[in-house]
Formats: C-alpha cells, structure tokens, sequence
C-alpha cells in the first residue's frame, strides 16, 4: 500500500486544505505535526530541503505545497 | 479548527443564480446575505474558508471579539454561517471566466458553471520581493507565511522586512519561536498601528533599523545575511539573519479576469461605490477591489454591499 506522510504545521491554512483532500478521498495518511516535534522538523527539511510546509511524502515521493495534479498522478486518482 | 471532511464530496450543479469567487471574508458575507434573500449561491474557494484572515493566529480589531479572536476559526464560522442559509461552497480554482453574455461562465479545473451574476472576491497575496537571492531561498529561509511556517524557525535571529500591520503582528508571533528579531523597514518609521509598535518594543530580543531598500539575500546553503543600502546616506551594510519573513504589501487575485473586465493599474478591480464593475452582473467585494483600507471590517461590509446589490439586479433584470 502507498505511504502518505503530511508533514505540516498546526496553523497552516494549505497544510488543512492538503489533509482535508486526501481525507475527501478517502487516503490514509500519517500526520506529522512539525511545530511540536523537532526532530520530525528536521527530517522533514532534510527530505525536502525546504523550510516551508506543506511537504508531502508520497511512497518516498516528495510534494511540496498543495499541488493536486502531482497528488493525483502519484496516488493514481 | 473544525474541518468538514465531507467539502470535495458535495454534489452542485452547473447552473447557479449567484457565483462567489473566493471564500474569504468578502465573499462568504455575500453569501450569507444572498442566501437570506433565498438566492441559490455558489462560493468557490481554492485554499479554506477565510482567506488571508486564515492565515494569521489571531484578529484583534475586528468587533465582537473582545480577546480576539483565530483567523481560521472565523473562517470556519463564517463558512457554517453561510451554508446555514442554504449557499453551496466547493473547494476548487477558478481559472478563467467569460463574461461576454448575460449568462456568465466560470470556468474551473474540470469543469464550467454558469450563473446570472458574479461577485469577485477573491482578495490578495502577499507582493514577493524580487532581489537577488529572493526567489532561491524562498521555502528555504524565507517565508510569506508565520502562522504556517514560524514553528520551523525556532531559537534562530530571523528579520522581518516590512514595517505595516501585518509585518508587526506577525513578528508578536514569531517570537513565541525565534530567539531574536530585526524589523527591516524602508522608510523612516513604522506604519503599523501604534498598539502593536508599543507591544513589540518591549521585547528586549526585537531591533528596529529604518530607510533600508533592499540589495539582496546572501549565504550558501542557508541565508546568512540581506544585504541593504540606507536611502538617506546611501551607505551599504550587511544585515545578519538566519531566515527571513516578508510582508511588503499585497497583489490582487485578478489574473484570471484580465481581459475580461476592468482592472486599475495595479490589476485591482474597479467599481463605482455600490460595487458595481463595468459589467452588468458582475460585482467585486473586498481587497480585490481598488480601495483605501484592506482588513476584515472593509471586506464584510463590501460583502455585503455587493450581495444588496447582485439581489436587486436580478429582481429587476435577470429575475
Ligand atoms: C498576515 C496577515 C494578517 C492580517 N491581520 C489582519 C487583522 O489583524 N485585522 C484585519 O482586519 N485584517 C487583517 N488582515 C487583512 C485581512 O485578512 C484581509 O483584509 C481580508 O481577509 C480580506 O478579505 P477578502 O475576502 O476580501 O479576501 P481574502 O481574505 O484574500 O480571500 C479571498 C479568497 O479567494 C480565494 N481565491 C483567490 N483566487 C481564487 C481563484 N482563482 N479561485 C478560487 N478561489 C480563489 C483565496 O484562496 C482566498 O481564500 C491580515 C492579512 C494578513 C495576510
């Protein structure tokens, strides 16, 4: 099965509109909360290299930003 | 934040007497008002209910919330507020439009909807510096966004360049994380409300340097310093600083609409005072709109101008 990993921030309005997406299509995806977990933090900007959320990491496919079209192709909706 | 798992899975039709784009706080006041007249309404939103308001923790000057209140949970009530009166909202982009006839035709990713009449409101975003360094180190040390990325900037000494409202404010917040702040300004003083300059220069940890333009963003991997010219003795200094928030004011959502109605010079929308465009039907509300003040208090009053207005025309006209 396809890992989702989201990693955001509690507050982020595109980081909602990411979880919010994969839920309406019905995806299981592991949430990581980067604002309460540094390490998770660091991993996340190490994966990327970025220090911005939402970074999404589809089967070790990174996604940054709310990018539907990407989000749709990797998970084949 | 409450969130309404089930928003992609709403089923709406093609056809609608009012479309709203954008579902910030312009737009879904207007909805709640044509709602109310029992006008079927349509908001379409890219991002989440609220708008920019979502994307700041806390609003302190709009009335009714004497401790202030969250953006995204006013987002989140408005939306409630506005379905309560039977309009549909979905979550999608709009990309271009055609308002040649009297039936108007929204075009989105997928699909077309049509409607009597339109309201634009889809407000603004953050103006992007344009420097050397800027662009590359965006999402990787800049940010136009504190409420979403702050928490990553822990117990670094970051800048803020810009001296407005939203540039103080969010500096209140970013220093719950970093360990020191400069405030990088262009012209002599600030332009924030005076509360929030007296609240944030008690902060021990919080510089303040005026008359800077902006030269460029250096460092390597990570940003290490900005590079300025003072605009009164035409010096050039280095300002050190680990990462970097930019709040230099705002450029309207208007670039699906060129061509197709009448934009100021700065690509804002023109209306006359009953928010009117030039266009019979279509209206715009709130800080997509040329206008002196941009904040939540101006946008729901345009909201709910504009939906008076649209609920009249198609009274009298398009009924
Ligand atoms: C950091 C920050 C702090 C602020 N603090 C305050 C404050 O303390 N008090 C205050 O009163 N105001 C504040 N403001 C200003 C306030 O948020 C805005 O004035 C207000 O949100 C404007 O409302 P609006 O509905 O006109 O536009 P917006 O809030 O910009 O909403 C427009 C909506 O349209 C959507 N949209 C845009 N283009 C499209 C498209 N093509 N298709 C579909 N949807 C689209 C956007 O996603 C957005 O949700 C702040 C703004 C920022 C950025």
């Amino acid at each position: 099965m396809t890992k989702v990993m989201v990693y955001s921030t509690s507050t982020c309005p595109w980081c909602t509109r990411v979880r919010d997406y994969l839920n309406s299509k019905n995806i299981a995806f592991e949430h990581i909360d980067v604002s309460s977990d540094r390490e998770k933090a660091e991993e996340m900007v190490r994966k990327s290299g970025q220090q911005g959320v939402p970074v999404l990491d589809i089967d070790g496919e990174i996604i940054v930003g709310f990018d539907q079209a990407k989000i749709d192709k990797l998970l084949g909706l | 934040m409450i969130l309404n798992l089930d928003k992609n899975k709403k089923t709406v039709s093609d056809n609608y007497d009012a479309v709203i784009i954008g579902g910030g706080p312009a737009g879904l006041t207007a909805a709640i008002y044509l709602g109310r007249a029992r006008i079927k309404t349509l908001v379409i939103e890219e991002m989440i209910p609220g708008g920019q308001a979502a994307t700041t923790v806390r609003l302190e000057n709009y009335p009714g919330f004497p401790e202030g209140i969250g953006g995204a949970e006013l987002g989140s009530l408005m939306e409630k507020q506005a379905k309560n009166f039977g309009a549909d909202i979905i979550y999608d982009n709009v990309i271009d439009v055609d308002f040649k006839n009297e039936e108007k035709i929204i075009k989105l990713n997928k699909r077309e909807i049509r409607s009597k009449i339109v309201i634009i409101a889809s407000g603004a975003k953050p103006r992007k510096m344009h420097v050397p360094g800027a662009e590359e180190f965006e999402g990787k040390g800049i940010s136009y966004c504190a409420t979403c990325d702050g928490p990553l900037f822990r117990d670094k000494n970051i800048a803020i360049i810009g001296g407005g409202n939203s540039a103080i404010e969010e500096a209140i917040f970013l220093l719950r994380f970093v360990k020191s702040i400069i405030i990088v300004q262009d012209l002599p003083k600030l332009t924030a409300e005076k509360i929030l300059e007296e609240r944030l220069i008690k902060h021990k940890n919080v510089k303040l340097t005026f008359n800077n333009k902006i030269l460029s963003i250096n460092g390597e991997k990570e940003i290490k310093s900005i590079s300025v010219e003072k605009t009164n003795s035409k010096k050039k200094m280095d300002i050190p600083a680990e990462g970097i928030f930019i709040y230099i004011g705002y450029i309207p959502n208007t670039d699906y609409l060129k061509g197709h109605i009448e934009l100021d010079k700065f690509n804002y929308v023109k209306t006359n005072e009953n928010l009117e465009t030039n266009i019979k039907g279509v209206f715009a509300a709130g800080d997509v709109c040329k206008k002196t003040l941009r904040q939540v208090a101006t946008a729901v009053g345009d909201g709910a101008i504009a939906a008076f207005m649209a609920t009249k025309y198609l009274e009298n006209e398009g009924g």
